[in-house]
């Protein structure tokens, strides 16, 4: 088990959240996509270069900002 | 019962459902945020009027954005036992959406649950059980497909159900584990192989296929819109005024007296002794030739291409691969929604600036697309004047306009205060709209276009050729002919065509074609237009949007970028 944060996940791969750095705003926003502590994420492509990153969160495509996602911290295998 | 009111999480269809409630057509499109302010209708029930109304999406009452705290605080206004609540939820998405339904049950609000999209579940192997649903939250759920009407009567007949019901409020945690409890018992997943559509779907926001695919998918549309647009031109419009109205107007026009006041206001200038749609500037003569013959055509293109991407659901794909360059210009990926909007009228491409978050960007975005991004009308113009002397011409206004934006952005982004919020964005499927829900689209918009624009065209030529014949121009152009003549190149009688942009600017590019300008002095003049003070119309949305402060502030950027760059087009780059 790896503690990385979203950009750092390997395309292709998924990740349980473990934590969300950020103030209650961000956490909210999170969650109401479906997006909180415990919940499985799979990554899906990262444009690169301070790019956004692309994530599945159930059956939704979310993409976020390179920030926002160094901010979530996954555990994967 | 008062009001109901449509809500849910962007992009499940609200706007589609509330068009089939209200017979009022709103533009739904394939991407989250395309109603940015809330829209009413109404819907007879019996003998009953009752008001519908569209709220902007929002994923939980917990507002984040502006356009959901339009939405919650909307949700608020009126008594709860006066209201219903529709709640719309995307089928192939249960999982994300019933948070927002179990918020507003737990509220005590009258609801009533709306699966839309079941065609497109079906599709995907999700298999729900309504009648489970219905007894697990206890309030009516009604499964429709709004895009082919299956479910509406339904949805109608049993609105009134709608009560509200007690039960207990959970936290966010207890809720989503609620949520999962839901679904195991009426959800099932068939498992299926990945289709092409997925396949594509996936490819589009990886780095490299996605670039690729950008880049055809742009490509692409610039070449569809010109075939479509040439095509209406050669093939209807120009026979139909060179054939039809010229032998008409040139029969009618026997009785009126060459140089006579009337014959001046309607048919203009004869260009060798003949009409000449292009530059003779009667009522009668370029002002329908230039909305009908050269404008129109490429506003039906346009937006045949647009609404086709936008119903696809391709441009958040595109937001997510310019997230990187934009960021740079204090923006973010989604910025490219508006932008493009923008490129058919800058109206509604400033008006959609709201789907950004902060004032920041919505001053930058506002500001650039008024200043490096054209609207059809203009670029049409472009085209059919610039185009005569070569492509190479039309190409190098895109160019300035792509630098200044990028220039101009990367200042503003530098000199203002405060920061651009992250992006996050819901990506969405890719759908396959109905021809006729296309074509109703592209209908109203078309339809926007000539309203909004034949009345103004009229009205400006004739005015324009009223001051003309008795000479009222002359003081006005003295004043600026030192600027447009010493700094720009262009000619005193360019001034009155640069001031007609202020009311229109596809108009204000026809004035300038009786001038007789060369390649270089039309490049400015038309490059000018673009960048200098936007119509009047934009000019009052810039207002509205920005309030006083910000529009002089944007207002004396454009008139800086104005003269900076018809400066530096005379004397350095076209020397």
């Amino acid at each position: 088990m790896k503690k990385v944060s979203l950009v750092h996940l390997k395309p292709n791969h998924k990740g349980k959240v473990l934590e969300i750095l950020g103030g209650m705003g961000l956490q909210n926003r999170l969650m109401g996509m479906g997006i909180y502590v415990g919940k499985e994420i799979a990554k899906l492509s990262y444009i690169g270069l301070r790019g956004p990153v692309v994530i599945r969160v159930d059956r939704s495509v979310l993409a976020l900002g390179h920030g926002m996602a160094a901010k979530i911290i996954v555990e994967t295998e | 019962m008062k009001k109901i009111y449509l809500i849910g999480n962007p992009n499940v269809g609200k706007s589609v459902v509330f068009s089939r409630l209200t017979d009022v057509h709103v533009i739904s499109s394939n991407y989250p945020g395309t109603t940015v302010e809330f829209i009413k209708g109404y819907l007879s029930l019996g003998d009953e009027k009752i008001e519908v109304i569209d709220l902007p999406g929002t994923y939980s009452l917990e507002s984040s954005s502006s356009a959901e705290e339009v939405a919650v605080s909307l949700l608020r206004e009126y008594p709860k036992d006066e209201i219903v609540v529709v709640n719309i939820l995307d089928s192939t998405n249960l999982e994300r959406n019933l948070l927002l339904t179990l918020q507003l049950v737990e509220e005590g609000f009258p609801v009533i649950a709306c699966l839309n999209m079941c065609d497109d579940a079906v599709h995907r192997g999700v298999h729900i059980d309504i009648k489970k649903l219905e007894e697990i939250i206890g309030v009516p759920v009604i499964s429709t497909c709004a895009v082919t009407g299956v479910g509406i009567k339904l949805l109608i007949d049993r609105i009134k159900e709608a009560k509200p019901i007690s039960r207990k409020k959970l936290s966010h945690d207890e809720r989503w584990k609620e949520i999962g409890y839901i679904l195991e018992q009426i959800q099932r997943l068939e498992h299926r192989h990945h289709y092409l559509r997925e396949m594509l779907e996936d490819a589009s926001v990886r780095p490299i296929s996605g670039l690729i695919m950008a880049t055809g998918v742009i490509y692409a549309s610039f070449k569809i819109v010109r075939f479509i647009g040439e095509s209406i031109i050669t093939k209807i419009t120009d026979p139909f005024f060179y054939g039809t109205i010229q032998p008409l107007l040139e029969k009618l026009s026997i009785h009126w007296q060459e140089k006579s006041f009337v014959f001046h206001l309607l048919i203009g200038d004869l260009i060798n002794g003949k009409i000449d749609f292009k530059q003779s500037l009667g009522l009668l003569t370029t002002a329908p030739y230039i909305e009908f013959g050269m404008v129109l055509p490429y506003v039906i293109s346009f937006y045949f291409v647009l609404s086709l991407l936008e119903d696809i659901g391709y441009l958040p794909r595109l937001a997510i691969l310019l997230d990187n360059l934009l960021h740079r210009l204090g923006l973010h990926g989604y910025a490219i929604i508006p932008v493009l909007l923008g490129f058919g009228c800058n109206v509604p491409g400033i008006l959609s600036t709201r789907v950004l978050e902060s004032k920041r960007e919505r001053f930058i975005a506002s500001t650039i697309i008024s200043i490096g991004i054209p609207c059809v009308p203009l670029q049409a113009m472009i085209v059919g004047l610039l185009g005569v002397f070569g492509g190479f011409y039309v190409g190098g206004v895109y160019l300035v306009l792509f630098i200044i934006i990028l220039i101009l952005g990367f200042i503003l982004n530098r000199l203002l205060h405060g920061y651009s919020p992250e992006f996050l964005l819901e990506i969405p499927p890719y759908r396959f709209p109905p021809l006729a829900m296309l074509a109703r689209k592209l209908y109203f918009r078309v339809k926007g276009f000539v309203f909004e624009a034949v009345p103004i065209v009229l009205i400006g030529v004739l005015v324009v050729n009223i001051l003309l014949y008795f000479g009222l121009f002359d003081m006005v152009t003295g004043v600026f002919a030192p600027v447009v003549h010493g700094l720009f190149g262009l000619p005193k009688e360019a001034i009155v065509a640069l001031i007609i942009g202020f009311l229109r600017k596809d108009v204000a590019v026809g004035m300038l074609a009786p001038l007789a300008l060369s390649a270089k002095q039309l490049f400015i003049a038309a490059t000018l237009l673009a960048i200098s003070f936007p119509c009047i119309a934009t000019f009052i949305v810039l207002w509205k949007e920005l309030g006083v402060k910000d529009l002089i502030k944007s207002t004396l950027i454009m008139l800086t970028v104005s003269i900076i760059v018809g400066t530096m087009l005379n004397f350095v780059i076209l020397r």
